[in-house]
C-alpha cells in the first residue's frame, strides 16, 4: 500500500480539514444548491475513502485526486437533479456552465482570492473593470509605475497561486 | 541578457501581457524583448497567467462559501458504517464459501474469520417492549469516536411510514439520530448520533404519531 493512502480514517479526518472548504466551494459553485455541495463532498469523501488504496502520491496531489473525484460527483448529482422536477432554491436557477469551464473558472477565481489584496485590487481594476492605470492609482493614492508593477507581481503571485492549487501550467 | 535595461523593462510585462500598454511604450518593449531572452522567459511565464484571467467572474471574488460544521462529523460517519459493511460483506462471503465446501474448511474459516468482526469496540443491543402486536423493533448501538452509530431493526411498521429516531441523555435531553422510511422488515438502517453511548439512556422510536421508548444499557451486549 503506498504511503499516504487514503486507509484509515484518521487519514479522512486530515484530508478533510485540508481540502473539504475547497471542494464545497467548488460544489457550490457549479450546482449553486448547499445541501447538493453537501451531498458532493459527502459523496467524494466516501468514494475517495473506498479507492484509497488505489491513490498514489507518486502521480498527483491529494488534492487532484480529490477534485477530479468531486466533477464526477457533480456529474452524477446534475444528471440526478435534472432527471426529477426542479426546485430552484431561493428562486436562483443552477449554474447551466459547463462544468469544466466552471472548474477552470473556479481555480481561477480562488488563485485571486489567494494573492494579496492589493495585488488582486490592480487586477480586478484594469483588467476586468477596464479603468486606465492612472485613475486606479489617483484613487489608491500611488504612483502610476506602482500600479504598473503591481499588476506584474499580480500576475507572478497568481501563478504560484494557480500551481499552488494543482492547476499545470 | 540581463541589464539594467530589463529592470525597466520587466515591470511593464504584466501590461502588456495584459494588453494594456500604451502604444507608444509597447514598441519599446518588444525591441527589448527581440534581444532579450531573460524578459522574454518572463513573459513566458505570465502570458498563460493573462490568457486564463477572463475565465474568472470578478462578482465570485468574496469570501468562498464555508462547508457547515457538521459536515465532517456527517462524513466520517458516513465512512465509518462503509467500512463495517463491507466487513460485514467480507464475512457473509467467507461463510457462504465455507458452508459450500466442506464442514472442515468451514471450520478454518471460522476460525480465521469470525474473530474480524468481533474485534470492533463492544455493541450494545437493545430490543423495545410494549409494542403493537405484529411489530418487532430492535437496535445495536455502537460506540464511535464521533458518538454512537445505531443499526435498527423494524418489522410491522405501515409500508412506507417516516420513523423518526432520537436518544435520551443520562441528563433527559433528547438528541435525533435521523430518519428513514420503513419500506419492509429485511432493512436495517444505519444511523448516528453525536451522543456518547456510554452517555445514552434510552433510545426511542416515531412511527407516525406512536413513540416507543427503549432503555440502553452501555456494556451489555
Amino acid at each position: 500500500m503506498p504511503p499516504g493512502a487514503l486507509t484509515h480514517e484518521q487519514d479522512v479526518r486530515e484530508a478533510y480539514a485540508a481540502h473539504a472548504t475547497e471542494l464545497y466551494g467548488f460544489a457550490m459553485r457549479s450546482l449553486a444548491d448547499s445541501g447538493l455541495a453537501e451531498e458532493a463532498v459527502q459523496e467524494t469523501f466516501l468514494r475517495a475513502w473506498r479507492a484509497g488504496d488505489r491513490f498514489d502520491p507518486q502521480i498527483g496531489s491529494l488534492r487532484t485526486w480529490l477534485f477530479a473525484i468531486l466533477r464526477n460527483v457533480v456529474i452524477d448529482l446534475g444528471r440526478a437533479r435534472s432527471a426529477r422536477p426542479r426546485v430552484a432554491e431561493g428562486g436562483i436557477e443552477p449554474s447551466v456552465e459547463p462544468l469544466d469551464e466552471a472548474l477552470l473558472a473556479w481555480q481561477v477565481e480562488e488563485a485571486l482570492r489567494r494573492i494579496s489584496d492589493e495585488h488582486r485590487r490592480v487586477l480586478v481594476e484594469t483588467f476586468y473593470r477596464g479603468r486606465p492605470y492612472a485613475e486606479v492609482a489617483r484613487e489608491l493614492g500611488v504612483p502610476e509605475g506602482t500600479v504598473k508593477s503591481r499588476v506584474y507581481y499580480g500576475l507572478r503571485a497568481l501563478r504560484v497561486a494557480l500551481e499552488e492549487i494543482g492547476y499545470e501550467i | 541578457m540581463r541589464s539594467e535595461a530589463c529592470y525597466e523593462w520587466r515591470e511593464s510585462l504584466g501590461a502588456y501581457a495584459l494588453g494594456q500598454l500604451p502604444r507608444e511604450e509597447r514598441a519599446g518593449l518588444e525591441a527589448h524583448l527581440d534581444g532579450c531572452p531573460d524578459c522574454r522567459a518572463e513573459l513566458e511565464l505570465l502570458a498563460p497567467v493573462a490568457r486564463l484571467l477572463p475565465k474568472a467572474d470578478p462578482e465570485r471574488l468574496g469570501a468562498a462559501p464555508a462547508p457547515p460544521a457538521a459536515l465532517s462529523d456527517r462524513v466520517i460517519a458516513a465512512i465509518a458504517a462503509d467500512r463495517r459493511a463491507t466487513r460485514r460483506r467480507k464475512l457473509r462471503l467467507g461463510l457462504a464459501f465455507s458452508g459450500a465446501t466442506a464442514a472442515i474448511a468451514a471450520a478454518v474459516l471460522a476460525i480465521f474469520v469470525l474473530p474480524v468482526g468481533d474485534s470492533g469496540p463492544p455493541a450494545t443491543r437493545v430490543s423495545f417492549e410494549s409494542l403493537p402486536p405484529k411489530m418487532k423493533v430492535g437496535a445495536k448501538l455502537e460506540p464511535r469516536e464521533f458518538g454512537t452509530e445505531i443499526h435498527i431493526y423494524v418489522k410491522g411498521a405501515p409500508a412506507g411510514a417516516l420513523c423518526r429516531v432520537f436518544v435520551v441523555a443520562e441528563d433527559g435531553s433528547r438528541l435525533s439520530a435521523g430518519s428513514f422510511r420503513y419500506r419492509w422488515s429485511d432493512d436495517y438502517p444505519t444511523l448516528t448520533t453525536a451522543l456518547k453511548l456510554s452517555r445514552t439512556e434510552a433510545i426511542g422510536l416515531r412511527v407516525g404519531n406512536r413513540t416507543f421508548l427503549a432503555p440502553v444499557r452501555a456494556s451489555s451486549t
